[in-house]
């Protein structure tokens, strides 16, 4: 059985936000919404202070509070794990956002562009489909079932696995089949640095953070 | 020396989807559904003119509270699409069971039976829980994600509701009986109760900031003193001296609504953040100069 999953390396992380707008790219997302982002953090108190980034996403969760709250079934989650948004489906009532613990919904109200007129770049990527429902970070999943349709292995194969991953400069995003013991995700979920965001919510994240 | 220890990467910030339409529907449809149920306790579930207020006036405000809330969806016309998720979900329960107490007032309107009566007034109550069960499955906001939460739109649904009754009643110069008010100052000190214990549920600094605009301010002021303690000071004097009784009523009934009104849309709009964001971070040790 197929479970997606990734791990991000924190150590790795350089907070040059590359996977925010490789994400926003590939998704023809409007000015204003972001399916992903980098978050600066500082933590600690002076003199024992460190400076962190930590990518923040979607985490698939294997118990998605997001998924049962949606009164019109459009929040969903497939078999392989992936939780995501049937647009046309939605109503738009930003329940799921309200549930999601990890901030990863995001309601496009209007598609909103960065001029007065749409570019022709954003005239060609409009989705009206998505104006006024729930949207959010799908891991790629047409990437990913295209790329399973042409043989090729997600988390591998560039072609084959979400964009965000493929575009981290430094390699700290990694994407496989978490049942897949010989994946490099397997393997790095299960190292003991590995810690998913807040476990007391009882989601079972399906991204994995290492921290030190 | 290095220690692992939880620390807040993205702090609490308010949610911003829910806004006053969905105040309106969590206020409107509580308070409707409530002054149903007061009025039809008070009346002994028989027909009287407060139940015959409160079974034109119920439906129109429950009504008027999905209405508000359509408004607010990105795609209204969808909205027969809430209906599909009654395994799971509390806003497709709470839209089917509004939609039923408005079918039962307008059945006893037609065909006045105490069976529908009866019935409608199991399904206010139940409308105001399934409202509670919507706020408390948003596990995303601190303060919402409380067992309590559906206990306490209850209580305010039927202290707004009595509220809304005392006022009419008053108004129209029917000071309602002294039995029902001492059922209302019952639970006005049972609503409190409730509340207290709401405020103090957990002891972490999160949950403590999150109910903080419930607590303090003029807000908490107003919630504390209209909400509860004024309205039950009135009612004790409404029984004390019954020939000031409609006019002390009248008031309370109106404290009782605003402090509601206040506590419902604090709750919704201020006390409504986001769970931080922690992460477990190894920190090192080192010694200030």
């Amino acid at each position: 059985m197929t479970r997606w999953g990734m791990a991000i390396d924190v150590k790795r992380c350089v907070g040059c936000q590359t996977c925010t707008i490789a994400c926003k790219q590939e998704h023809g997302l409007p000015a204003e919404t972001v399916w992903r982002f980098v978050a600066d953090c500082e933590v600690g108190e002076y003199p024992d202070v460190r400076r962190l980034f930590l990518p923040m996403q979607c985490m698939h969760c294997a118990e998605p509070p997001c998924v049962p709250v949606c009164p019109t079934g459009a929040s969903r989650q497939r078999p392989d794990g992936i939780v995501w948004v049937h647009y046309d489906h939605c109503v738009g009532c930003g329940y799921c956002a309200v549930a999601c613990p990890y901030q990863a919904r995001h309601l496009i109200h209007t598609a909103n562009g960065y001029f007065d007129r749409p570019t022709p770049s954003e005239a060609a990527q409009a989705r009206p489909e998505r104006h006024g429902v729930m949207t959010k970070c799908t891991f790629c999943k047409e990437r990913v079932d295209e790329g399973l349709a042409r043989g090729l292995r997600p988390g591998t194969d560039a072609d084959a696995t979400p964009m965000c991953a493929v575009a981290c400069i430094a390699g700290a995003i990694v994407f496989g089949d978490l049942d897949d013991a010989t994946s490099r995700v397997a393997r790095l979920a299960a190292d003991p640095r590995a810690q998913v965001l807040m476990s007391e919510c009882g989601t079972e994240p399906r991204v994995y953070y290492l921290a030190d | 020396m290095a220690t692992v220890s939880l620390s807040e990467m993205i702090p609490a910030q308010r949610q911003t989807l829910w806004g006053w339409p969905a105040v309106a529907n969590f206020v409107l449809g509580g308070m409707g559904a409530g002054w149903y149920v007061v009025a039809l306790l008070a009346a002994g579930f028989e027909r009287s003119p407060g139940v015959t207020v409160a079974t034109w006036a119920a439906p129109a405000l429950v009504l008027a509270g999905f209405a508000a809330v359509a408004g607010e969806a990105g795609r209204p016309l969808r909205g027969p699409r809430v209906l599909t998720r009654l395994r799971t979900s509390w806003m497709s329960r709470e839209l089917l069971i509004g939609l039923a107490f408005v079918l039962l007032v307008v059945a006893d309107l037609v065909f006045p039976l105490r069976l529908h009566r009866v019935q409608a007034a199991v399904a206010a109550l139940l409308l105001a829980l399934a409202q509670g069960f919507i706020v408390r499955r948003a596990r995303g906001v601190t303060a919402w994600d409380v067992p309590l939460v559906p206990l306490l739109f209850v209580l305010s649904a039927l202290l707004s509701g009595a509220g809304a009754y005392f006022l009419v009643e008053a108004a129209s110069g029917r000071p309602p009986l002294p039995a029902a008010v001492g059922g209302v100052l019952l639970l006005i000190v049972v609503g409190y109760m409730a509340w207290s214990r709401y405020l103090a549920w957990r002891p972490e600094e999160a949950y403590r900031r999150a109910v903080a605009p419930l607590r303090e301010g003029p807000a908490g002021t107003v919630i504390d003193a209209a909400g509860y303690g004024v309205p039950l000071l009135l009612g004790l004097l409404a029984l004390a001296a019954p020939v000031t009784a409609a006019p002390l009523l009248g008031l309370a009934g109106a404290l009782l609504v605003a402090g509601q009104v206040c506590a419902k849309a604090r709750l919704i709009l201020d006390a409504s953040r986001l769970r931080p964001i922690t992460l477990g971070i190894e920190m090192s040790r080192r010694r200030s100069s």
